[in-house]
């Protein structure tokens, strides 16, 4: 087994998986689900990807990987995931991606429900770059169109019932305490198996029902 | 597929595409915010479209339909240029029907038929800044929008009301986005302005030279700057189309002879191939009875 | 009954092929080929190559050949080529003091170690046609070699450098920023600055540069040193960890030594501009040099009074392929908003007229 020094991490060759069989047109379909769900926030899109996930990410978070990361981008994972070296390997490998230590130098951030309990930490970028904010994906057990959040704002026609299972509670008010920081602010994707919605800074939760 | 030899499909490499999506999802993320973006150099002169092509080479795939306008017109030249080039480089599917097409690249227009959810508009935008006339520094400008201080335009659109007795803007017409940002609709003229507000497609504007990626995601609100006793107005125009007979399109004014006789025509194309299609339809139907 | 001009598609193959002839020529002369624009016009080779930020002499001839000889067209193909290439990295930063020298001048000092090289030039040309050129047959030409090895040339700054008497070097970021890459946004730090200015149209920075001399700025710039010749290009690639030459490549480097600036605290200290161009476009080397140093004016603490001090005013106008991509747009069609302007001009002037006659009517 050849394990390759790049950087603070390693490829080992021996934990890869295969990523797109059609690297190209599969980015782009990928990519066409991802601009559906932050157009549309609330909208659930199911995602056809590989066969193969490295351990710790569900389907829908390695297509996103694959689709979106490369050198130019950085990249933090919640303390389970960073412990997952074919994880770190195979996004190193298919990615080039750059890993960082700090979750506010991340560009996306990969993190599991149990684990996110604050936003804090993560970059909101500022009012003159709001662009420059941290994009969360968070690998949650359940996303469903049943009433739990009612959404609002741009991209919903009036409004759109989800239920995103997993979030703690307080980590549910900064979300929604988030909002009076617009234009900045987090990105949300959450992912669940090959599932896949988004949650833009743009838009208004109201908690409707709490979850069980 | 026909896709141009030694060159990605689409043309563009896959890690520029992947930097221009990344920028896309933060402009549909934060509505009306100009997103810089490492802009490529294109094939293309700038101001020609670079923009809207970096966008469209972005998002479009095998399944697409795509349209493009110019003027609101599928035959100008530029237009079949730009269609041309994806035939070529991506080897899509290319449509004049603006029902059938999943993505429409625009320059200077809206095209009359109301658009669907799941459509995508991608305009060409030669300057994003609605400011810039104002201050012409990316670095005031910057500030502005952060502070959403847009007094200044207020008080420009003001003085033509002092002067003129009207907003004397016509085209390129300011907006603001979801309450939030002052947007360039990119220079469609203010007749088009209306059909931003809550359109169920997805709105996503290229600036190529000056590296900026903004959008209007669906059903966002999209307000013309007016004044309470100088509502926002659009066009009108006295006569109908000369073809098929609209009187509730923008027209084209096209100049008939040397004496400067002149006649009024659709400017979108489609809208006009489509009102002619029904009218002929219309009128068989009545013979066969 | 009016019908909408059709044909568009037609129009432009047609046009593809009128320009191709045009390009051509008259077919009873020899038509050019790549190599003898390579080899005999290598100055407008080297300004292609240098705003089109490619070095490859074949290709900028090439684009020249195929842009009839038009410099803006011929460097806009090359930069369209550019941007499909792949990045396999990213070279060492040039050792040019190691450069083997063709031509090393100094404005400063009389005589240097290393000496003064003149080189090839056409400074003491009398601008006289060479009508022995019309008869086109090869003039031999005699020339003086010198085999004496060359002696160090170590650079003129560094010799004030020594003496305190100019200021070091202004210090490298870590990793500079690709203004290919990313958006430029202002203020921008120098090495964006640079690298914007060496991309910069040759014409427009010359006249910059010269009115930032009459006035228009406060230049008052000696040449210290102008050094043109051939440099190493090295890279390390990551598997083996030391660097290997990769190319051998012609450049132009011109450190301008400025207006020295001090206060009460800290000693007087001349001012550094640096510029850099491929090949032998010592034009374009010195206009970077001298407005390199006149965008310095607000880290320097001077007074920005002109547009050739306002590094947002010149940088987002050095590029010749987006200044004539803007332009020439002037060319597509515009109707839809020109019909709104129509409207608006012709609405606001009956107005106008109407509340005249009313005030013509309530005068009578």
């Amino acid at each position: 087994m050849t394990a390759l020094t790049k950087g603070l991490h390693t490829v080992d060759a021996g934990l890869l998986i295969g990523g797109f069989d059609d690297p190209v047109q599969q980015s782009q379909q990928l990519f066409r689900q991802l601009l559906t769900v932050t157009s549309e926030p609330g909208r659930i899109e199911t995602v056809t990807a590989t066969s193969q996930q490295p351990d710790g990410l569900n389907v829908a978070s390695w297509a996103l990987a694959l689709s979106l990361f490369d050198a130019d981008c950085t990249v933090w994972l919640s303390p389970s995931l960073a412990a997952q070296p074919s994880l770190i390997s195979n996004l190193m490998f298919h990615c080039q991606t750059r890993l960082v230590e700090h979750a506010d130098e991340a560009d996306f951030a990969f993190c599991n429900a149990a684990e996110l309990n604050s936003l804090q930490g993560f970059s909101f970028g500022s009012a003159e770059y709001p662009a420059t904010s941290t994009s969360l994906i968070v690998q949650v057990p359940g996303l469903s169109g049943e009433p739990c959040w009612t959404l609002s704002g741009p991209g919903i026609e009036t409004t759109r019932s989800v239920r995103v299972c997993g979030l703690s509670e307080p980590l549910q008010a900064e979300l929604i305490d988030s909002r009076h920081r617009f234009p900045s602010g987090i990105d949300c994707f959450f992912s669940c198996a090959d599932q896949l919605m988004a949650l833009p800074r743009s838009t208004q939760i109201t908690i409707t029902e709490k979850e069980a | 597929m026909s896709q141009a030899d030694g060159y990605n499909f689409a043309y563009l490499d896959e890690q520029t595409k992947r930097m221009i999506r990344r920028a896309i999802l933060k402009a549909v993320a934060i509505p009306g915010y100009q997103v810089p973006f490492g802009g490529r150099e294109m094939p293309l002169p700038h101001g020609w479209g670079t923009g809207g092509m970096q966008v469209t080479a972005s998002v479009i795939g095998t399944d697409d339909r795509l349209k493009v306008i110019d003027q609101g017109a599928d035959d100008t030249t530029n237009a079949i240029s730009i269609r041309r080039f994806f035939a070529r480089t991506a080897g899509v599917e290319t449509t004049e029907k603006t029902a059938d097409a999943t993505l429409i690249q625009t320059r200077h227009r809206i095209p009359e038929r109301p658009l669907k959810n799941g459509q995508i508009l991608i305009y060409q935008v030669p300057v994003p800044e609605p400011l810039r006339f104002i201050e012409p520094r990316d670095s005031e400008t910057r500030k502005m929008h952060a502070l959403r201080e847009y007094g200044a335009m207020q008080v420009k659109l003001y003085e033509d009301v002092a002067r003129f007795g009207h907003i004397a803007t016509s085209y390129d017409y300011p907006v603001m986005v979801n309450g939030r940002y002052m947007m360039c609709p990119s220079p469609i003229p203010k007749f088009d302005n209306p059909k931003m507000d809550r359109m169920p497609a997805l709105q996503l504007f290229g600036a190529g030279f000056e590296k900026r990626i903004y959008a209007v995601p669906p059903y966002t609100e999209v307000k013309s700057l007016d004044f309470d006793d100088h509502p926002f107005e659009v066009q009108q125009w006295e006569g109908s189309c000369e073809i098929c007979g609209s009187d509730h399109s923008f027209l084209d004014e096209v100049i008939t002879d040397d004496a400067g006789s002149k006649m009024f025509v659709c400017s979108d194309t489609d809208y006009c191939r489509e009102r002619l299609a029904e009218q002929s339809a219309a009128t068989t139907e009545e013979v066969a009875l | 009954m009016y019908v909408a001009v059709k044909g568009g598609e037609r129009a432009i193959d047609n046009a593809h092929a009128l320009l191709a002839e045009r390009r051509r020529g008259d077919r009873k002369v020899t038509e050019l080929s790549v190599a003898q624009i390579q080899n005999q016009l290598p100055l407008a080779v080297d300004r292609v190559m240098t705003e089109g930020s490619v070095y490859d002499p074949e290709l900028a001839a090439l684009a020249l050949k195929q842009a009839s000889g038009d410099a803006v067209e011929a460097i806009f193909l090359l930069r369209a080529y550019r941007t499909t290439l792949p990045r396999f990295g990213y070279s060492e930063p040039l050792d040019t003091e190691a450069m083997q020298i063709e031509r090393r001048i100094s404005g400063t000092f009389k005589d240097l170690p290393g000496g003064q090289t003149l080189g090839a030039t056409y400074d003491y040309t009398h601008r006289l046609l060479d009508f022995k050129l019309l008869a086109e047959g090869e003039q031999p030409t005699e020339l003086e070699t010198d085999d004496r090895p060359l002696e160090p040339c170590p650079r003129v700054l560094e010799l004030l450098n020594k003496e305190g008497l100019i200021e070091p070097s202004p210090k490298a970021d870590a990793r500079p920023r690709d203004i290919t890459r990313e958006p430029v946004d202002y203020p921008a730090e120098r090495a964006v600055r640079l690298q914007n200015l060496v991309r910069g149209d040759e014409g427009f920075l010359l006249s910059l540069s010269y009115a930032s001399m009459r006035g228009y700025g406060d230049s008052h710039p000696f040449a210290g040193e102008i050094r043109s010749g051939r440099v190493a290009v090295e890279l390390v690639p990551e598997e083996l960890g030391f660097p290997i030459v990769v190319a051998d490549i012609a450049l132009t480097e011109c450190e301008m030594v400025n207006q020295f600036h001090g206060s009460k605290t800290e000693p007087a200290q001349f001012t550094r501009g640096y510029g850099v161009s491929f090949g032998y476009n010592e034009r374009k080397a010195m206009t970077v040099a001298l407005m390199e140093r006149a965008l310095r004016a607000e880290e320097l603490g001077e007074a920005v009074n002109y547009p050739t001090q306002d590094q947002e005013f010149v940088l987002s106008h050095t590029d010749c392929v987006s200044a004539n991509g803007f332009v020439s747009h002037l060319k597509l069609p515009h109707y839809v908003d020109f019909q709104s302007e129509l409207e608006m001009i012709r609405r606001l002037r009956r107005e106008t007229a109407e509340r005249d006659g009313q005030t013509e009517e309530a005068e009578v």
